[in-house]
């Protein structure tokens, strides 16, 4: 404010010089913005929850079409935080009772309010660095894959320009301090009332961050998120806002300001209506293709024996699954060493992001499934299926089995990963390693019985070669269907363990 | 000297109750039946989680506009009168006292049977949110020259609101749902905040016997202090 006092009253009549006022006082107020309690508070939190959550996100394997999603949330604070700061720094002249010396200087109402707009945008940059480091330092993981959308990233910043822009018209709209506080609580309930029960269709688009119900990870052409539209959406609606306000204090006289608002709100009705059409035709399409006949559009790479397909975007992530197999098959016996394996990648994206589906387990024999996303249980998920391939030969038999053949396929899936008791443990539904339990998979789940844990258990604290050779020797009849356990127990040379009636079967 | 508490504050009554800030209560009292009518306008949608959330969000709602109660643009002015800050502060708190009641049973009655939750245990928590309003007026004013620290308070009450249940550890467990096994646990929880933050209340309702600063002490001349209205 006293900058703008610096501003000789003479030199302000041209309007050039006013312009310098009113870009002296955006200044002023950025500075004050950014030193507010409630941003510095908001921006602490958000750098915090960025650190806290970036270090180990996506279990290190992050696909960058969902880490950009993964920016959205966390500006929000940041806007909430923006929108009573700004909306205080309006009203400031008000509670002061120094709004009727506004008449001798030189800003006119409504440039005092471009000020306060304009004071928003250094907030908003901070915010979009913010985010942009949050996405770089996934990128930058040594095991990122995919590709992020710009569109998607923007969602973050331009929320919080929003929400400053709505800050200002609210002080326009209503001359309460008490405005903006009632309006967040507000907000936030009716935030939590529309995910929990959210709208369907084209409504839910209407919010600033749209979240998706599933969790699983899509190829980047088949999200059939409208980012574009939604950015555009956005950047409609903070210009909208933030014409609105200079209209309320006293630009409405002004052709430009009218001649905007229409524009913006054209703008956002333009995205509004972009944003609410169904998933086009062709990623239907695409989406049925990659879920039904994944080989057409996938990779093939093969290295020791085994061929890895995988989608385009994965290919990278091959050797990762070639040091699981590898690992795997080393400690097999013979004839399962070198069976030629395929892994194939596979994801059912017919139903885009709505729900999480299951795969069926392929039925062509020597292949297994990966889907798309890797990193901790995924790691010992995906050793089980390789090793439950190495002894039955087919995916689609693993399932079924519940006899002596489960503790060979465990021991071989878990052996060889650093921590094997740590993988028996993540595999495992209910993360026990007693008793009998659900083994989880990317397919079919498979079941133990607490006489398989007990076995599986024993033989991992015991010597990994040692086993390995008695494996070895034993191979055929290990891998017999319908050995029993305690057939497997007496090869392995463990003590056959005692029956128990009532977790004798598998759950 | 005080002179005694008794006709002086029913001279006061009438004064203080057009001072209070009645149309900021009503803003957010209307506001907050509204929020708490939320699971009644769902319909088929309402369950206990969102009944629950929306009495705590009305409940915030309430006290943000709570929060205003000890503004009092003359307050450099009333500073000087005899009747001790401690009276004056209560006046304006019985004064509110029933309208907040009144105004909690509205929000309450406004949750279908069905989806209430234990009356009690939700009281509690309401009070601790309004009591904490009030307190940090309190402060506000004992610490500080300002007349009229609503808007402050306001902001700190609504940064906790945001951040109490995004940092509050999950083992105290004081955002659970009525169906959850901890809830006896966590309005015990709840009281013991309450009380802590009446205690805090009540002695920031005293008027500080001599102002601890910490510039005043880098400063004994005094000459660093800004000076006061």
């Amino acid at each position: 404010m006293t900058t703008t006092l610096d501003t000789p009253a003479v030199v302000a009549a041209r309007p050039r010089a006013s312009w310098a006022a009113v870009f002296a006082l955006a200044r002023f107020e950025a500075r004050r913005l950014l030193l507010r309690m409630p941003v510095l508070v908001a921006f602490a939190v958000y750098l915090a929850w960025i650190v806290w959550r970036t270090r180990d996100s996506f279990g290190g394997f992050p696909a960058l079409q969902d880490a950009d999603r993964a920016t959205q949330g966390g500006p929000l604070l940041v806007g909430l935080a923006v929108l009573l700061s700004a909306n205080h720094a309006v009203l400031r002249s008000g509670r002061y009772g120094t709004d009727r010396h506004f008449a001798v200087l030189v800003l006119q109402p409504w440039r005092r309010t471009v000020a306060h707009l304009l004071s928003v945008v250094p907030v908003t940059l901070l915010a979009t660095v913010c985010v942009a480091g949050q996405f770089t330092w996934e990128a930058l993981k040594p095991g990122a894959v995919g590709h992020g959308s710009p569109a998607e990233l923007l969602v973050g910043p331009l929320s919080v320009l929003l929400l400053g822009a709505f800050g200002v018209l609210l002080a326009r709209l209503l001359a309460a301090p008490l405005a903006a506080p009632l309006l967040i609580v507000f907000l936030l309930l009716f935030s939590v009332f529309t995910s929990g029960f959210g709208g369907q269709g084209w409504s839910r688009w209407l919010m600033p961050v749209v979240g998706e119900g599933s969790s699983h990870t899509l190829p980047s052409d088949l999200l059939g998120r409208p980012a574009a539209w939604h950015a555009l959406y956005l950047a409609g609606l903070a210009l909208s806002a933030a014409l609105l306000a200079v209209l309320l204090s006293g630009g409405a006289r002004l052709r430009t300001v009218q001649a905007g608002v229409a524009g913006a709100v054209a703008l956002t009705l333009v995205g509004a209506v972009g944003q609410s059409r169904d998933v086009p035709q062709e990623t239907s399409e695409a989406r049925t293709r990659v879920s039904v006949a994944p080989e057409k559009v996938q990779h093939c790479d093969e290295r020791d024996g085994t061929t890895y397909c995988a989608f385009p975007e994965w290919t990278p992530r091959t050797g990762d699954w070639a040091e699981v197999v590898d690992g795997v098959r080393s400690l097999a016996g013979p004839g399962a060493q070198d069976r030629p394996l395929v892994v194939r990648q596979r994801v059912d994206a017919r139903y885009g992001l709505d729900s999480d589906p299951l795969l069926a387990p392929s039925a062509r024999p020597g292949e297994v499934t990966v889907g798309t996303a890797w990193g901790g249980n995924r790691i010992p998920e995906f050793a089980t299926a390789v090793a439950g391939v190495l002894v039955t030969g087919k995916e689609e038999a693993v399932s079924g089995i519940c006899d002596g053949r489960m503790v060979t396929v465990m021991w071989l899936a878990l052996a060889d990963l650093p921590d094997p008791m740590a993988g028996l443990r993540s595999v495992r539904l209910d993360d026990s390693d007693t008793g009998s339990a659900i083994v989880v998979s990317q397919t079919e789940p498979l079941r133990m019985s607490a006489a398989h844990t007990e076995l599986v258990r024993e033989l991992l604290q015991r010597p990994r070669n040692e086993t390995a050779a008695q494996v070895r020797s034993n191979w055929a009849e290990l891998t017999a269907p319908d050995v029993t356990t305690d057939r497997v127990a007496q090869m392995l040379g463990l003590d056959v363990p005692e029956p128990d009636e009532e977790e004798d079967e598998c759950l | 000297m005080p002179v005694s508490a008794g006709p002086v504050s029913a001279v006061l009554v009438r004064p203080l109750a057009r001072t209070l800030p009645w149309r900021m209560i009503a803003a957010a009292g209307t506001l907050g039946l509204l929020l708490a009518a939320t699971p009644r306008l769902a319909g088929e949608g309402a369950n206990a989680w969102l009944a629950v959330t929306s009495l705590r969000a009305s409940a915030v709602a309430f006290a943000l506009g709570a929060a205003f109660l000890l503004d009092d643009p003359a307050r450099n002015t009333t500073a000087a009168v005899p009747t001790r800050r401690v009276v004056r502060h209560g006046l304006r708190l019985a004064l509110m006292a029933p309208v907040a009641a009144l105004w909690w049973t509205g929000a309450l009655l406004l949750v279908p049977r069905e989806l209430r939750p234990p009356a009690a245990g939700i009281t509690v928590e309401a009070a601790a949110v309004l009591v904490l309003a009030l307190t940090g007026a309190a402060f506000a004013i004992h610490r500080g020259d300002g007349a009229r620290p609503g808007q402050a308070v306001a902001g700190f009450l609504l940064a906790s609101a945001v951040l109490g249940p995004l940092l509050s550890p999950g083992s105290w467990a004081l955002f659970v749902t009525p169906d959850d096994p901890r809830w006896a646990a966590a309005h015990d929880r709840w009281a013991l905040l309450l009380c802590a933050v009446l205690a805090a209340g009540a002695l920031c309702a005293a008027e500080p016997v001599r102002r601890f600063r910490l510039r005043r002490l880098m400063s004994p001349s005094g000459t660093s202090d800004p000076s006061r209205a």
